[in-house]
Formats: C-alpha cells, sequence, structure tokens
C-alpha cells in the first residue's frame, strides 16, 4: 500500500519506523478502505453486530440497557415497564420496527451510539469530554469535563447523543458500550440476553469477518449484500445486516469517509501547529508599527495645533 | 458648513435617565430574573430547545450572529491600521465599544445556554484541548479578545475620563498610556487576528452539522464566507450606530468618512455576493435556489437585501444623503445576519418532523441582553469620549458653563 502524507508526517514527528508500521497494519486491517489522513479502528476494536433478520423485537435488549445502566424507566402505568419511542434522555438502546405500507417485509432495527471509528462528536467536543478509547475504541462521556455546549448532538450524524433539558445538572445521554461489565470480562448488557443472537459482541475484525460469511452463506437476503458499518461515514464499531434497504431502517446514507475527515479537513489543516495564524499575526504587526509611527506623529502635531490632549 | 469629525466628544446635554434607557434596563432586568429560573429549572423548561434542535437562539443569534455585528473594531480597525484609511480613525472609539458590548453580551449568553458551565475552567487547561474542534478554537479565542485586546482598545475613553476628574490621577494616567502605547502594535494585531480566525470558526461549526445545513449553506468555504460577512456587518453596524445617534442627538455629521465606510461596505459585500454566487455555481446547487421552498425563500431574501443594500449604499455615497446612508447599513445588516443565522437555524434541518421556535422566556432572555447592551452603550457615549464630533462642538461645550466643567479638565494638555 502506498504511505498517505500524515502516515509519513506522523513518522517523521516521532522519529520511530514503528509508527509507519501500525498505520500500515492498521490500514491493512479495514481492507478495501482507502488509505487516509483519519484513523481507523484500533486492532483490539469492540464491536456489535446487529443483524435483522434474527431480531424478533423481543426488547430483551432494551430493558436489560435500562437494568444495567439504571436510566429511568419510563412507565406511564403500572406493570409496562419501558414506552419510549425514540433515543433520549432515559433511553440508550432501543428496538425499533419498520413497516412499510404494502404490509410486506417488516424489520425491526437496534439503535444506540454506533461508536464510529472517526466520530464527529469526539472531534467536536471541545475539552475531550466525549473520548473514544484507544483500545477498545468505546466512545464515553466524561461528566468532570463536558461543558454542556450539545455540539455532539449537531455533529452526530445518526442522531445519537442525548440531552437531560430537565435541572440544573444535565447529562449527556448515550450507550457507552457498558464499559463497566467489559472492564469485568463481560459482554454489554444487550448482547448477552438477546434470545436469537441477533446482536452479538465480539471484537471488530472478527465481526466483519463474521457478517461477510453470513453473506457468502446467504447470497441476496441482505440488502446489498453489505455490512453497514463496515466503511460507512469512516467505519463504525455497531455493524448492521439487513433485509430492508438501511435507509428505511434510521441509517443513513454515508460517504466512505468520517463526518471530520469530510468536513474538518481544512480546518485541521489551516490550524496545524498554529503556523498560519503566526505568520498572519507577525506580517499584520510588521504593518502595523509602520503604520502606527506616522499615526504617533500626526497625534502630536494634532495635540500642538489644537493644544487638546490627544485622543488614541 | 462642511462637517468633519475631529475628535471624540461626549453626548452633552441629554440626561442619562431618559425613558428609552429606562426600558432597556427593565427589559435586562426582567432577563436576569428568567436567568435565574433556567439556572435552576433547566433548559428543558425555560426553552424551545430539544434533542433535534439542540442549539436555539441564545447561541445561533446572540453569538453566532450578532458577534458579527460586533466585528466593527476588527473590521475598521483592520481597513484604518492595515489598509491606511486614516480618516475611520476617529470612529474606532464607536466600533470598539459596539464590539466589546455585542461580544459581552453574547459571551454573557453563552455561559447561560450551556448545560454545565462549572466546567468551563477547563478552558485554562490547554492540555484538555481538542485542538481540532472549531468550538474550542472559538470557546478559547472568542472570550480571549474580548477580554484582553478588545478590552484594552476600550482604555483610552476610560483613561481620558480619569484624567479629567481629579488631577492627582493624571501621572498614572500617563504612566499607563505610556506603557499601553507601546504595546499598542502588539495589541492591534491580536485584536484583529483572533477575530479573523474565530469568526470563521464560528462558520466552521456548521460544518459538523453535514447534511442537516440545506446544501445552499453548507459550503468547505462557509468560515470565509462567515468571517467575509463579519467584516461588513461589523462595517455596517457602525455606521449604522454613528448616522442612528447623529440623527437622534442632532450631532454633525461628517459626510466624507461616511461615504468611505459606505465604499468600503459596499465593496465587501459586492464580494461577498460574487464569492458566494461563485460558490452555489462550482457546487451545483444552483437549481436548489429555483425550487418553491423555503429555503430557497431565505436564500433569495438575504441576497436581494444585500444587493439592494450595495445599490442603496453606492446611490447614498452619490447624493450623501444621511437617511438614506442609514437605511442602506440597516439593509446590508438585516440581509447579513439573515445569512449567519441561517445555517444555523432556519436552513437547519435535522430530521424530519424536528421542530423548534423559542419559548417567550427564551426570547426575553435573548431580547434582554441585547438590550443590556444597548442600554450600557448608550450610558457610556454619554459619560465618555466616544462618538466622534466636529472640533468646534468640543469648544463649544468646553465654553459651555457647568456641564462640562469637569470634562474640560482634558483639554488641558499640561
Amino acid at each position: 500500500m502506498t504511505l498517505s502524507r500524515r502516515e509519513i508526517l506522523q513518522g517523521i514527528t516521532f522519529g520511530t519506523a514503528s509508527a509507519v508500521a501500525t498505520g500500515a497494519a492498521s490500514g491493512a486491517v479495514a481492507s478495501g478502505v482507502a488509505p487516509s489522513e483519519y484513523p481507523d479502528a484500533p486492532p483490539a476494536a469492540v464491536a456489535m453486530l446487529y443483524d435483522n433478520t434474527r431480531c424478533v423485537g423481543c426488547q430483551s435488549c432494551v430493558s436489560a440497557c435500562v437494568e444495567v445502566n439504571k436510566t429511568l424507566v419510563n412507565a406511564p402505568l403500572p406493570g409496562i415497564h419501558h414506552t419510549n419511542q425514540e433515543l433520549n434522555a432515559t433511553t440508550k438502546n432501543i428496538i425499533k420496527l419498520y413497516k412499510p405500507a404494502d404490509g410486506k417485509s417488516y424489520a425491526y432495527v437496534k439503535q444506540q451510539c454506533m461508536h464510529c471509528v472517526d466520530p464527529a462528536c469526539v472531534a467536536g467536543c471541545m475539552f475531550k469530554g466525549l473520548q473514544k478509547d484507544p483500545v477498545k475504541g468505546i466512545v464515553t462521556w466524561n461528566s468532570k469535563v463536558c461543558v454542556g455546549c450539545r455540539y455532539c448532538e449537531i455533529a452526530c450524524p445518526y442522531h445519537v447523543p442525548k440531552f437531560q433539558w430537565q435541572g440544573f445538572n444535565p447529562k449527556i445521554v448515550k450507550c457507552e458500550f457498558c464499559k463497566e461489565r467489559l472492564a469485568r470480562g463481560l459482554q454489554p448488557a444487550c448482547t448477552s440476553v438477546c434470545p436469537t443472537k441477533a446482536v452479538v459482541f465480539g471484537k471488530r475484525t472478527e465481526l466483519i469477518a463474521e457478517a461477510k460469511q453470513r453473506i457468502r452463506e446467504y447470497p441476496g437476503k441482505y440488502y446489498q449484500d453489505r455490512v453497514f458499518g463496515e466503511i460507512e461515514g469512516g467505519g463504525t464499531q455497531v455493524l448492521y445486516l439487513s433485509k430492508v434497504p438501511f435507509e428505511k431502517i434510521g441509517l443513513p446514507d454515508l460517504p466512505p469517509e468520517s463526518m471530520p475527515e469530510k468536513y474538518l479537513k481544512w480546518q485541521k489543516r489551516v490550524y496545524s501547529y498554529l503556523a498560519v495564524p503566526t505568520v498572519l499575526y507577525a506580517s499584520m504587526v510588521a504593518v502595523i508599527r509602520g503604520n502606527w509611527k506616522a499615526h504617533q506623529k500626526h497625534m502630536i502635531e494634532a495635540e500642538k495645533s489644537t493644544g487638546l490632549r490627544s485622543q488614541l | 458648513m462642511i462637517d468633519q469629525w475631529e475628535r471624540n466628544v461626549p453626548v452633552y446635554d441629554v440626561p442619562i435617565w431618559t425613558r428609552p434607557f429606562i426600558g432597556l434596563c427593565g427589559l435586562g432586568g426582567l432577563a436576569i430574573l428568567f436567568v435565574s429560573y433556567r439556572e435552576l429549572a433547566g433548559l428543558g423548561p425555560a426553552s424551545g430547545m430539544n434533542d433535534a434542535y439542540a442549539w436555539g437562539i441564545w447561541k445561533t443569534f446572540n453569538t453566532m450572529t450578532l458577534t458579527g455585528l460586533g466585528s466593527g473594531a476588527f473590521a475598521i480597525g483592520v481597513a484604518a491600521w492595515l489598509f491606511k484609511k486614516k480618516n475611520l480613525h476617529v470612529v474606532m472609539r464607536t466600533a470598539c465599544l459596539t464590539s466589546f458590548l455585542a461580544y459581552l453580551s453574547g459571551l454573557a449568553l453563552l455561559g447561560v445556554d450551556v448545560g454545565r458551565p462549572w466546567n468551563f475552567y477547563w478552558v485554562f487547561t490547554p492540555w484538555r484541548w481538542n485542538l481540532h474542534s472549531p468550538l474550542l478554537e472559538v470557546a478559547v479565542c472568542m472570550p480571549t479578545y474580548a477580554m484582553i485586546p478588545l478590552l484594552l482598545e476600550n482604555f483610552p475613553p476610560f483613561t481620558d475620563w480619569l484624567y479629567s476628574q481629579k488631577p492627582q490621577y493624571r501621572p498614572y494616567v500617563k504612566k499607563s498610556e505610556e506603557i499601553m502605547i507601546r504595546f499598542y502594535p502588539f495589541i492591534v494585531g491580536l485584536a484583529y487576528l483572533l477575530p479573523a480566525m474565530h469568526q470563521s470558526s464560528l462558520g466552521a461549526l456548521m460544518l459538523l452539522g453535514g447534511d442537516r445545513v440545506y446544501p445552499l449553506w453548507q459550503t468547505p468555504w462557509l468560515p470565509i464566507l462567515y468571517v467575509w460577512a463579519a467584516a461588513f456587518l461589523g462595517f455596517s453596524c457602525v455606521a449604522g450606530t454613528l448616522l442612528f445617534c447623529s440623527l437622534v442627538w442632532k450631532r454633525p455629521i461628517d459626510r466624507d468618512v461616511l461615504v468611505e465606510m459606505n465604499r468600503i461596505t459596499a465593496g465587501l459585500i459586492g464580494t461577498w455576493l460574487m464569492f458566494r454566487f461563485a460558490d452555489i455555481l462550482f457546487r451545483g446547487v444552483i437549481n436548489l435556489a429555483f425550487k418553491f421552498t423555503i429555503y430557497a425563500g431565505l436564500f433569495w431574501m438575504e441576497t436581494l437585501l444585500l444587493a439592494l443594500a450595495l445599490w442603496m449604499l453606492l446611490d447614498s455615497s452619490r447624493l450623501r444623503d444621511p437617511r438614506l446612508m442609514f437605511h442602506a447599513h440597516l439593509m446590508a445588516a438585516v440581509g447579513g445576519m439573515l445569512y449567519r443565522f441561517d445555517p444555523t437555524t432556519l436552513a437547519f434541518q435535522p430530521k424530519p418532523g424536528a421542530f423548534y421556535f423559542p419559548t417567550p422566556i427564551e426570547l426575553f432572555i435573548s431580547v434582554g441582553f441585547v438590550a443590556l447592551a444597548i442600554a450600557a452603550f448608550m450610558f457610556l457615549v454619554k459619560v465618555l469620549a466616544i462618538l466622534p464630533a466636529p472640533m468646534r462642538l468640543w469648544y463649544s461645550m468646553e465654553a459651555r458653563e457647568n456641564k462640562s466643567q469637569r470634562l474640560a479638565a482634558i483639554t488641558a494638555a499640561d
């Protein structure tokens, strides 16, 4: 493979051949992805694979999520445990039903944070309140740092992060891949309870291989014989197989480049090492100093001619 | 008689406590009451914001739009100091004060808007910064600009006032002015670099909005268009303010300075319009402007307002008519503000069914903070020498007994 400019620069900056080697290795992992300035998933990245041909819509994953994450149960009547329609400040995970008008080929979809390989929310976040774990690749939120600006809500292409609009101490709510359970060697709550293995947990590389295996076994069963999340929007760590078009179940049509790569490339370049602002500042000060002398002379003359204190 | 603005002179003979001033203070007080409600109850009950429209008018109008209007110190300063438009120096004090108040009001409201303001202290810890976030650029750069170079640019009228107050202050004032003058080019340089950075980054904020921003606005050139719009908005705001104050308080108008400002504003608007159309044509989205949608309507509204402003600016320069000039700048300001507001709210379409309209409380807070800035301006121009006037006004003011005796002391050049 050819090295991108970024990778070569990295090699120069850190002065190690290993950085170049890692770049080459991670580039090879996501086969079919053109080498870019922006990162690939870490080699040990965790992932979920959701296959809606297997989902029966039992919502076990939803109640498991509520139980483990202790999100508020939104129950209008006693006995009904969860009635949220959308991801919101009390819902990190939800199962939705897509029912076309002709009544044929309905499909479920599980929605939660996609844990993008190059997340837009993390790219926008000021003080790294949202951060991507360098090993597992989980995107987590930090209450000690978050300012509550809600830029993540503006940036996320999947409309995932939600804000607690009530109260004086609001938080950002989104799936954090049950990081405490993972640390204890357990699976995320949702994948651990799924009775039909519609959503499974594993390493990202393994799950992509697994998804492709399923596509090979049943060609034509899945929409476009495609795994959503392998390359879409720079890749995600939640992968989807669907029998209906992805757009129908709320997965947007995204280009292979990530949001930060697509939209912030130039911002990043202009501000790299603050070189452009520094040069601009130096040249402006030089011009102003030249004009400043003439202005001071003019001020002194005005002071003499009018007898008034000069005004800056 | 041809009037020339030669010196900054306070507004005399007008009482501070006028009815408009009291009204504006009342609006501001009401806003502060509502702010305490928002702090306790949260953003949900106080505002119309929701998860789809996570940013409301406090951010998108008061900060992202109105600081464009407050870019006068930046735009006119660049013209005066970098492009040697010498006759613009006399309006710099007005520009600096309007800018400072616009920024202060916008930044204060930003503090009300964010959900967890107590965490903002991380701004002082550079190792916490996410250097590639446009929002970080805004969050660091904007308060730095308002609190260091812009505040320092506003010192001279204040030191003038101190100088006039008591003779024993004078040595300190002189000393501080000497220090200030030594570092002035470096401060002024910063006062032009920082707004260029954060006014463009305000546009860059909407880039990550991606498909949510309608294609007529979503462009990689959004930062450049934003900072360019800030440039002509700054000019229009200062020229409009000068004209309005002169007409209301019956102060002489320097038509030469205003014509100069008109020409620069017209040039900025003209190039901006060409750039905007070139961008839309090259991206191949011009067909969207001819669809019967609200977005096409907004696009043409912006374009026509600015084109009309451009024509009126040139026409009023030819006729040298202050009233027409004022209307031209008003038109330019509305058009430019609409352009800066559209991609954030009106042409921002998160998903079907999403709806946002500010609640009355939200509107009151937004309007109240603007009212406070205007009230502060009205108060300060009566106390400090901000607004430009001919020299004869200074002398006639000085000659008047009592009213200007304190300020007359300024004239003693020691």
